[in-house]
């Protein structure tokens, strides 16, 4: 913006522009001009470029029969690289046709997307409610910020701009695990029938299904799906028979057929358990499976982290354990990984505290404890029997029944990196919601993606978008 | 402002010689004067298009033309049309700061000139996102804000319509001192050291600390600044020692202790560090004020240092009805307070003070006096802020608006007869509807607007004048 308008203003009024260079455009019987180097900003493949390579020194305007206020819009996207406020009297899906229309949606899309997502200055923007039963059963969320719910057997497909692109029923009753395997086809299980199913969005049917087999054991039948991931090239699905027999299969992602087996077991015990949430590593290509359970005596699950090129494990923790945790009779209540930042956060089921293990110095008791330095926060209530943890963006979110915090780390001292308070450790807590957005219900799922955060609550229909903002959002006073 | 042009000029005949500039904008044609454009000031995008136009040339700029009028007559104008209100401000900003103007429009919405005491209303909300109350607001001569809650600051621009949030060290900030639009300094009283922060990338730029004898920790009581100064009041952390450093404020490397202060024994007086730091540009004295709540009531000190010289001017010590707050007009010559007692005004009149009998000054209460010496603490909490010609004090969810009455034919702030004493009086600020708020916890001046925050209320509220809202 700045290197842009100094180079302009150096050249503009300097050294007098050929007429060659400008274009005359009339959109709607509105008369535009401008010149052919913003024209060109929109890419060689855009409507608008094709226009800029006309005869030059042609004195007739262009005449694109289009209307001429959203166009206007969009040029002064092209000229600023900024959605001009005018862009409020319409909606965004016209906006976004239109600058399909003229080729330039992916400028409109980066200049409307919402700023980085931090935590820690976050409100409620709007929530997605599909239009019949409403009560998400889980959701899905890619990178874009398209979402996916999954909600009475249906799967609902909500676009980048959050408007709604789809639904498809599927043959299920309810959808419990859900993951984008394309951009187009959604994997599916059900915690009441068998099988992983695939569906295809942009026809909307069913394309596949796997099933968990076993010639030589004819108990291995009516395998459940419990927990979905997929990586580059595989998905990973975590199958329970109904008496409790469990695995991991890796499911090639091209032809939907099994590619290999990990961590078959019983089932008949906390520690055997069928894996209820798996996160795939790409940066060291691990699979990270966790189970919890919780009971009469509280919460017992573990962690396993399997290598699938081999099928070993190579790391697991069980929890309560042998005593060896220094944290005994504390078992954590829910895992989530940090994909990015190679680290496993766990939020302990009895203190509430976070615990902070790093993915490559992995060793008997790697938790360290995240503390809490504010005296007046460091009470967290009763025993909360709801506890999530999500991390996303290098920022990890903890849902206790019905509040949302975050810990972010605070940026490191400039002057003494290595100190005692600087360094990377430092994470703080704060909450993202007020008091009053903790009473609509305990939340059910988080989850984040293109910049915005997706959270459902029990017994809520609709999922809450929460979004960062440079926008002061002043309200006057009446 | 720009000179007219000869209506021969106008005529279109002499455009040889003439000053008349065309310029193209987006396709749409502008006649101003190269006068006009030269406002904007030298080397700058409009004195440039000036020096390239020609009556046969007319210079093409490819942006937007309908803000483009609106700029072109603020340049020609000083103040922005009114129907500029159709636009959001927020573009208007871009496109000023495109052509380089964004000075202008600085000046004619948000300059501390057009601050109007009387004619402020509660006119806007600014939201905080989290459950932190604000703990301390800090402002810029031009209206931007800083709002630290929790152990985050969120700063508002000049425009009130960005905003950008960072996370500190701190658990909760207790003193904020903006030092430009994007540094501020940043102390807390249970945390060592003075934190520069850069408030647009969210780093520590420089940590200050103060090396006491007992080698603790040293937090932040206070912070203050002159124009080329910055004071910081520390305390030890095992609250035997404390001190007012004096930093140069732009290198921020240490000039000169001031005030510095062993405790040994029950010497309660000097166990009271600074908590409020005001300096005094009419007197080049520094105002510093410390008070300390005890069994036997809140007793404190008001103290004026010569800071080059590092002595006391003058000094106060409040012992009966202390001050809850205390703050120094500088165009009236007068210091007021609120005693934590009584809760009424009083104040000193700066031009009689005498260097050396301490006696003969006394606070002049503006209210009831016999509520001096009364037990309750309905002043506590009260704040007391000085700006223009105004003192603002707050009590409970309410402001108070002192002005003095000048009568006759003398100038503000004259030295009167002893028998007349000068006349200040008070107002309530604000509409029935605005008041009686919840109690508030800060008060602020930037720009010309009144920024403050009340208890448990998770936003900052801007007062304004109505001619100057955006």
């Amino acid at each position: 913006m700045e290197a842009e308008s100094t180079s302009q203003a150096s050249a503009a009024p300097s050294e007098p522009q050929p007429s060659t260079e400008r274009i005359k455009l009339n959109v709607g019987g509105k008369l535009f001009e401008t010149t052919l180097s913003t024209i060109r900003t929109a890419g060689p493949d855009s409507l608008l470029f094709a226009l800029s390579n006309r005869p030059a020194n042609d004195p007739n305007p262009v005449f694109i029969d289009r209307d001429p206020e959203i166009f206007s819009v969009l040029l002064s996207l092209l000229r600023t690289n900024h959605i001009p406020s005018a862009a409020r009297r319409f909606s965004t899906q016209e906006l976004a046709d239109e600058a399909a229309f003229y080729g330039i949606e992916s400028l409109f899309r980066s200049a409307a997307a919402p700023p980085l997502f931090s935590g820690i200055d976050a409100s409620i923007v709007k929530s997605i409610s599909p239009a019949s039963e409403g009560l998400p059963s889980t959701f899905s969320i890619a990178d874009n910020g398209a979402v996916w719910i999954a909600h009475g057997g249906q799967i609902s497909g909500y676009d980048w701009s959050l408007a709604h692109s789809g639904t498809v029923r599927t043959h299920l009753d309810e959808i419990d695990s859900i993951c984008r395997v394309w951009p187009e086809i959604a994997a599916v299980g059900s915690e009441s029938d068998a099988g992983l199913h695939f569906y295809d969005f942009s026809s909307s049917r069913h394309v596949g299904s796997v099933h968990w087999t076993d010639p030589s054991d004819p108990r291995i039948f009516k395998a459940r799906v419990n927990a979905i991931t997929a990586s580059e090239t595989s998905l990973f699905a975590s199958f329970d028979c109904p008496h409790r027999e469990n695995i991991v299969l890796e499911i090639d992602k091209e032809r939907f057929q099994i590619v290999s087996q990990l961590g078959r077991q019983s089932g008949n015990q906390a520690k055997h358990m069928v894996p209820s949430k798996l996160t795939f590593v790409p940066a060291t290509g691990v699979l990270v499976g966790t189970a919890v359970t919780s009971g009469a005596f509280g919460y017992s699950g573990y962690i396993r982290i399997w290598d699938p090129r081999s099928a070993d494990v190579v790391w697991e923790t069980n929890e309560p354990g042998a005593g060896r945790s220094s944290r005994f009779g504390d078992s954590f209540a829910d895992v989530d990984v940090d994909v990015e930042g190679l680290s496993i956060f766990k939020l302990c089921s009895k203190s509430g505290d976070l615990g902070m293990a790093d993915m490559r110095r992995l060793g008997d008791d790697p938790w360290v404890y995240l503390e809490e330095k504010n005296p007046s926060l460091a009470n967290y209530g009763d025993e909360e029997s709801n506890l999530l943890v999500h991390c996303c963006w290098g920022q990890v979110f903890v849902g206790r029944g019905g509040s949302l915090e975050v810990w972010s780390r605070v940026q490191g001292d400039g002057a003494r990196s290595d100190g005692e308070s600087g360094g990377k450790g430092l994470y703080r807590r704060n909450f993202v919601d007020k008091r009053s957005d903790s009473e609509r219900g305990d939340i059910k799922k988080i989850e984040g993606g293109g910049d915005r955060l997706f959270v459902s609550r029990e017994g809520v229909e609709g999922i809450e978008v929460w979004e960062s903002s440079h926008s002061a959002g002043a309200v006057p006073v009446s | 402002m720009p000179p007219f042009v000869s209506s021969e000029a106008n005529g279109g005949l002499l455009q040889g010689q003439s000053n008349i500039v065309t310029i193209d904008v987006g396709g749409q044609l502008f006649q101003t004067t190269k006068q006009t454009l030269t406002s904007a000031g030298p080397k700058t995008f409009f004195s440039r298009i000036a020096q390239a136009s020609s009556p046969h040339y007319a210079p093409f700029i490819d942006r937007d033309p309908e803000i483009f009028s609106i700029l072109l007559s603020l340049l020609r104008t000083g103040n922005l049309p009114s129907k500029a209100k159709s636009f959001d401000l927020q573009d208007l900003i871009l496109e000023s700061q495109f052509y380089g103007i964004q000075n202008l429009l600085l000046n004619s919405l948000s300059s501390p000139s057009n601050f109007e005491p009387f004619n402020l209303h509660k006119s806007l909300l600014l939201p905080l996102n989290g459950r932190d109350s604000p703990s301390t607001l800090a402002t810029t001569s031009y209206g931007s804000v800083h709002v630290a809650h929790g152990s985050k600051i969120t700063t508002f621009d000049w425009s009130l319509r960005r905003k950008s949030t960072i996370l500190t060290h701190f658990t909760a900030v207790d003193s904020l001192l903006a030092l430009s639009p994007s540094l501020a300094a940043a102390g807390a009283t249970d945390f060592s050291g003075l934190q520069i922060l850069d408030l647009d990338k969210g780093h520590v730029r420089e940590t200050l600390t103060w090396e006491n004898v007992t080698r603790s920790g040293s937090t932040v009581q206070a912070i203050g600044s002159s124009p080329e100064e910055l004071f910081v009041s520390f305390e030890s952390s095992r609250r035997n020692s404390n001190t007012i450093v004096v930093y140069d404020l732009h290198s921020l490397k240490p000039v000169t202790e001031i005030a510095h202060n062993e405790i040994y024994g029950a010497d309660i007086d000097s166990a009271i560090p600074a908590t409020k730091l005001q300096w005094v540009q009419g007197y080049n004295l520094l105002m510093a004020a410390g008070s300390h709540s005890g069994p036997s009531g809140v007793a404190g000190n008001v103290r004026l240092w010569d800071v080059r010289s590092g002595n006391v001017v003058w000094e106060m010590q409040e012992k009966v009805d202390c001050f809850a707050d205390v703050a120094v007009s500088d165009p009236l010559s007068v210091m007021f307070k609120v005693g934590v007692n009584s809760g009424e005004a009083f104040y000193i009149d700066l031009r009689n003070l005498s260097s050396g009998g301490n006696t003969s000054n006394t606070w002049v209460c503006l209210g009831d006096k016999r509520k001096v010496t009364n037990g309750k603490k309905e002043g506590i909490g009260c704040k007391v802020e000085t700006q223009g010609n105004q003192v603002f004090s707050t009590k409970g969810g309410d402001v108070e608006l002192w002005s003095e009455v000048v009568m006759g034919n003398k100038k503000v702030g004259e030295t009167v007869s002893v028998e007349g004493g000068r006349i200040f009086k008070k107002n309530l600020m604000g509409r029935v509807q605005d008041m009686g708020g919840a109690k508030i916890t800060n008060l602020a001046f930037g720009g010309s607007r009144m920024f403050l925050t009340r208890r448990d209320q998770h936003s900052v509220e801007v007062w304004q004048s109505s001619s100057r809202e955006l």
